[in-house]
């Protein structure tokens, strides 16, 4: 499978997300800045947006992170490093090793790294601070 | 024990709240195993612009589901409130497609044995009796 390339040659370029309608970002989580080896693996500085909507659920008046929108933001950094939309096809696993909320993190690193093989794109991902890592997880995108 | 529709609210058996309630009812439940539903709404959290949810919104359906069955378990040992849960692990994730809006997810949740406040569950989604995705995850329930 061919990783097609991003829009922008220098990785440390502004993004040009054109055409990638993003679910979570500028809405649950925000980039504030970056750091890319090459389109296939990268770090990304991220904020934690305490006033999204989702908090209002998850759960009333006890803000946790869903660890379903860590996952979303580590495919969408994903996304945005290689340029187009990716899709979980499978989580071999992942791992919530730490509660994530918007007051205890309000800020975290997401590595993201892509792996071509056996025809199959491989995401590893993880979301840490300098105190603890949050998320830990390993699978495959398309 | 056999359980039929609108046994129970759903806000009575959840913790979470709209907008990210992932689960409509609990269909059935007989020992181990529960069926639950959810019809995606144009509305859902997860939505994309192509009508269909994200990945990770399944996930939670599943997760949810499970939750709702713990939570049933919870109300009828005399809870008033319904459990949180946390997902601890999720392992052997497959999707076979994201469902779209309008679609019904019917889910089969089996739950393992809970050891130290970690259940193991595994999860099947079905629309229109087509498996779209299968999961297994840990489960931490927090005790307050």
């Amino acid at each position: 499978m061919r990783v097609r390339r991003g829009y922008c040659r220098d990785p440390n370029e502004d993004f040009c997300s054109r055409g990638l309608a993003m679910l979570l970002e500028n809405k649950f989580f925000r980039i504030t800045d970056r750091k890319l080896d090459n389109d296939m693996r990268g770090v990304f500085h991220v904020q934690i947006i305490s006033d999204c909507e989702v908090y209002k659920g998850h759960f009333p008046g006890d803000p946790v992170c869903p660890g379903v929108c860590n996952m979303e933001t580590i495919k969408e950094c994903a996304s945005l490093m290689v340029g187009r939309q990716l899709r979980y096809e499978s989580i071999r696993q992942c791992r919530l090793t730490a509660l994530a909320t918007p007051v205890v993190c309000p800020e975290v690193d997401v590595t993201v790294s892509l792996t071509e093989k056996d025809g199959t794109l491989q995401i590893q991902g993880q979301i840490a601070d300098g105190e603890q890592t949050y998320m830990t997880l390993k699978g495959v995108v398309k | 024990m056999t359980t039929s529709r609108a046994i129970n609210k759903i806000e009575n058996l959840i913790p979470q709240r709209p907008p990210i309630v992932m689960v409509d009812e609990v269909l059935a439940v007989e020992g181990d195993v529960c069926t639950c539903r959810l019809t995606i709404r144009q509305d859902n959290f997860f939505m994309e612009p192509d009508g269909m949810i994200a990945e990770p919104g399944v996930i939670e359906h599943i997760a949810q589901s499970a939750s709702a069955f713990a939570g049933l378990r919870a109300v009828e040992a005399g809870a008033t409130e319904p459990p949180v849960g946390y997902i601890g692990e999720v392992k052997n994730f497959h999707l076979v497609r994201r469902p779209r809006a309008g679609e019904e997810l019917t889910t089969m949740i089996t739950m393992g044995p809970e050891v130290q406040g970690v259940t193991i569950i595994s999860g099947t989604t079905c629309v229109s009796g087509e498996v779209i995705a299968e999961t297994q995850m840990k489960i931490f329930v927090r005790e307050d």
